[in-house]
């Protein structure tokens, strides 16, 4: 799976991919992240909409990434879980640190 | 009961294999229950990558995974040969919110019933059972 771009403004740009977020593709992730902050984006909604599925590596990629964006003055949040990536978030207990938006469009509305 | 086979050669093979593997069978048992497949799919998912992880030698590894389906139970079952891994059990914390790794074996363990390892000659043998919910 490889993750796109979409600037959605000068400090916000929506990352998204399609399929599964495993121990394959979770570099893609980091990848797409590091790349949307060098860009000078360091406000970044990561859109699960078209993520199936999500194992604990994929789950490992999106803390590295908070922590990313944070240390650059900027925020992860994520849209559009699908029901089992919400439940790996529940186990995780990483709904409580990773906000969770209806869409890409209003993650940043505040 | 109905077993289904696949023989997993990594680095030829990755963890999507066994994805395509699981979602075949579940293409074949309509009937199970939507949340018993999230769970030991997320729990079996977890165990290959572990397997794949860590046990490979150079980054090689053959394992075999079955999964078996009965009217009350879900069962998959991992084997490999490589070296006994030093792998503690007991109940694991789930770690905290900011940790990067470490919540694999976590999430079995609150995925599905039954969590079991052992070391049977030359193998590794790694077997998860989920209860089913039946409506």
């Amino acid at each position: 799976m490889d993750f796109e771009r979409e600037n959605l403004s000068d400090t916000v740009a929506v990352v998204r991919g399609v399929g599964r977020l495993n121990m394959v593709s979770a570099p893609h992730l980091r990848e797409a992240v590091a790349s949307a902050i060098a860009d000078g984006r360091a406000q970044v909604v990561v859109d699960l909409s078209g993520v199936e599925f999500m194992d604990s590596s994929g789950l490992g990629a999106l803390v590295g990434c908070l922590k990313t964006t944070r240390q650059a003055g900027g925020d992860l949040r994520i849209a559009a879980p699908s029901d089992q990536v919400t439940m790996v978030l529940q186990l995780s207990n990483l709904d409580r640190i990773l906000t969770s938006y209806a869409s890409p469009e209003v993650a940043y509305r505040d | 009961m109905t077993d289904f086979v696949l023989v997993l050669d990594s680095p030829t093979d990755d963890i999507n294999t066994v994805h395509n593997f699981i979602e075949n069978v579940w293409e074949s048992n309509p009937e199970l229950d939507a949340m018993d497949r999230l769970r030991f799919e997320t729990a079996l998912i977890e165990l290959a990558a572990n397997v794949i992880q860590h046990g490979g030698k150079g980054g090689s590894i053959v394992a075999t995974v079955s999964l078996s389906i009965d009217d009350d139970v879900i069962r998959g079952q991992i084997v490999d040969q490589s070296e006994a891994g030093a792998v503690e059990l007991g109940l694991r914390e789930m770690p905290d919110e900011y940790a990067e790794s470490g919540r694999g074996i976590a999430f079995i363990q609150r995925l599905v019933d039954v969590l079991h390892y052992e070391r049977n000659g030359g193998d590794n043998l790694w077997m998860i059972e989920k209860r089913r919910t039946h409506a």
